[in-house]
């Protein structure tokens, strides 16, 4: 696979599974999108850890420090795998993986040189050393346990956003 | 042969379970669903080669399975882990009370877990003063209504939507609905308030990772994720055979689980975890237990039912089980149902008592074609009819007499299947199952009931 197709793959399973999705080339339109996404009264939990994560303009009266107090979670995930359309979330680095879990809109984004091909490609890496907490999102938070209805956010984000960054 | 142990009254539970229209009508709409999601996911990927690769693993585990367990416990160690097992379910009862009493823990969120079901662990929390709360929906649902799981991926398959309605109605004391997404979001309100004020969190896993000491939990709805990192002590309590070597082979299992038991590429969320929260962390549990359950396993992989322990859990063998699809989980009385619970409830709890549950089968073989790990189902349920008889325990049908065997074997063909099951269900089963279903049915001749004809 090329990395575009590889690209394609990952943002056609992400929205198979009833995310949305956008790729933007550069840094420039993040802002604005990320703007749009959260709307007006939300408030936002980011963790600041990566250097994308530092350069996005929030409204600072509505960021907070508490995620269980947050409506929406902006961070950069740690990596993509396109088999599967997942995001993946690790402990490395201080990075709260459940702050991504408990506010009810996840706004995900992800630099395109992070998507890997498979499973495989991802779980090879780790050997006997893997950080505290890897969790692989896909999707929102779903549930079909009354009469198999599917329900989407149940415990979990009901909305997942995911922005394929190209630096 | 212990005559002091009650048998399951497998034959009056399914002749109850048969008369009741809204199960059956639950049953027949879910297992239905989850084959044919199973058949179309199934389609997508190289199935063939997964199971045998998915097999294989599974078998040099079990074959080697205490150098692997010392693996496991030797690197969760390292991790920071505290490993525990248990040798029966008293002991891991305990070993899990003692160590929410040393925290002085009052509330444990716990995220679904079919072992936990298996050591009872619930009723002797609760008995011991400690409130429990079961946090997957469908666990929640039946906690509510003080009922057991009918199904080991769908735990609440049996109830409809007016019967969650009224009960959350009642016990929640909030507005009567019949709209799954408001009830979900009834629940999950509730179940908000739980997690941030717990501080224990008890989950099962899907498997644990021999060369990283990690544990691998599947979950859709998050709330096996909100166990494992909001409260300050997670508690993971697991059956020994659970392993796989190395975080390599997952791929090989994310393939074939959540495919086999719900038809999804992946579940929503999969977590890796290993060990407690480290310095400068900021996620994870400030402590990690994790308690491995034996229950008789130590001796079942040292015998010729091994195999049956390759089990993953998916739930797509009860789903391809025409009994099971007509008289649903409830029946068989034990902790896992359809075929492969007939096998693990003879295996873990004994003949003396789980004999009835081999009655539980047609002996068509659907089970051992849909299992993703390839358990020799059908293989292992005549082995363990064969053994019955051996030991001396008379099927159901030599007691009731030779009247219902003239009847089931006038069905032309029919005499292929368990007897007493034949017996019962029959009549019930030709208006119930599908034509595709019942076509199979008859297929491969009970070996060991036409030897004992001749
Ligand atoms: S025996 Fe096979 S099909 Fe049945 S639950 Fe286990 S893994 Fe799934």
């Amino acid at each position: 696979m090329t990395r575009d197709e590889t690209i394609d793959r990952f943002l056609e399973n992400v929205a198979a599974v009833a995310a949305e999705t956008a790729r933007v080339r550069g840094r420039a339109g993040v802002d604005r999108m990320i703007a749009d996404l959260i709307g007006g009264d939300s408030v936002v939990y980011c963790p600041r850890l990566t250097e994308l994560e530092r350069s996005i303009a929030l409204p600072e009266d509505r960021v907070t420090d508490d995620y269980t107090s947050a409506s929406v979670c902006v961070e950069e995930v740690f990596a993509g795998i396109a088999e599967t359309g997942s995001l993946v979330s690790t402990s490395a680095g201080g990075r709260a993986v459940q702050g991504g879990l408990v506010p009810q809109h996840h706004i995900a984004l992800i630099a395109t040189d992070r998507i890997v091909e498979t499973l495989d490609h991802f779980f090879s890496q780790w050997g006997d050393g893997p950080p505290t907490n890897i969790t692989l999102e896909t999707g929102p938070s779903r549930t079909a346990d009354i009469e198999l209805t599917l329900t989407i956010g149940v415990h979990g984000p009901g909305r997942l956003s995911v922005i394929a960054v190209e630096e | 042969m212990t005559p002091t142990v009650a048998p399951i009254d497998f034959r009056s539970n399914a002749a109850a379970a048969v008369q009741d229209s809204l199960l059956r009508a639950a049953l027949r709409n879910a297992t239905d669903t989850f084959a044919a999601k199973r058949a179309q996911a199934a389609a997508c990927v190289p199935l063939e080669e997964l199971r045998e690769a998915a097999s294989g693993i599974r078998s040099e585990v079990l074959g080697n399975l205490s150098s692997y367990l010392d693996r496991f416990i030797e690197r969760a160690s390292r991790a920071g882990a505290q490993v525990h097992r248990a040798a029966d379910s008293a002991a891991a009862r305990e070993t899990i009370f003692s160590i929410l009493k040393q925290h002085r823990v009052d509330k444990v969120v716990k995220a679904k877990s079919m072992v936990s079901e298996e050591i009872h662990l619930n009723d002797y929390l609760i008995a011991n003063g400690i409130r429990v709360v079961e946090t997957d929906l469908g666990e929640y649902i039946i906690q509510l209504a003080s009922e057991q799981p009918s199904h080991i991926i769908v735990p609440a398959i049996h109830k409809d939507r007016r019967q969650v309605g009224r009960l959350f109605a009642e016990k929640l004391s909030c507005e009567y609905s019949e709209d799954p997404a408001q009830l979900t979001k009834v629940a999950q309100q509730t179940l908000r308030r739980e997690f941030l004020s717990a501080a224990a969190g008890i989950s099962g896993a899907n498997f644990a990772v021999a060369e990283s000491g990690s544990v691998v939990l599947f979950t859709n709805e998050g709330n096996g994720r909100m166990c494992t990192t909001l409260p300050r002590l997670h508690i993971v309590v697991l059956s020994i055979e659970k392993i796989i070597p190395s975080l390599a082979d997952l791929p090989t299992f994310i393939r074939l689980l959540p495919r086999s038991a719900t038809g999804q590429a992946i579940t929503s969320y999969l977590s890796v975890i290993t060990g407690p929260r480290k310095l400068g962390d900021r996620t994870g549990a400030e402590e990690l237990h994790i308690v491995f359950v034996d229950n008789g396993r130590s001796s079942i992989v040292a015998g010729e039912y091994r195999d049956m322990l390759k089990c993953i859990r998916c739930g797509a063998c009860l789903n391809a089980c025409p009994v099971y699809r007509t008289v649903g989980g409830h029946v068989y009385g034990a902790t896992y149902p359809g075929p492969m619970g007939i096998i693990l409830s003879v295996l873990l709890e004994g003949m003396a008592k789980a004999h009835p549950l081999l009655d539980a089968t047609t002996l068509c073989g659907a089970c051992g074609e849909v299992c993703p790990v390839k358990v020799p189902l059908p293989d292992l349920l005549r082995r363990l009819r064969e053994r019955r008889v051996e030991e001396g325990f008379t099927p159901a049908i030599e007691r009731a007499g030779i009247a219902a065997f003239g009847r089931a074997a006038s069905l032309g063909g029919l005499f292929t299947l368990g007897r007493s099951m034949a017996r019962v269900l029959w009549p019930l089963m030709e208006k119930l199952i599908d034509p595709q279903t019942l076509g199979r049915l008859p297929k491969p001749a009970e070996r060991s009931f036409q030897r004992r004809v001749r």
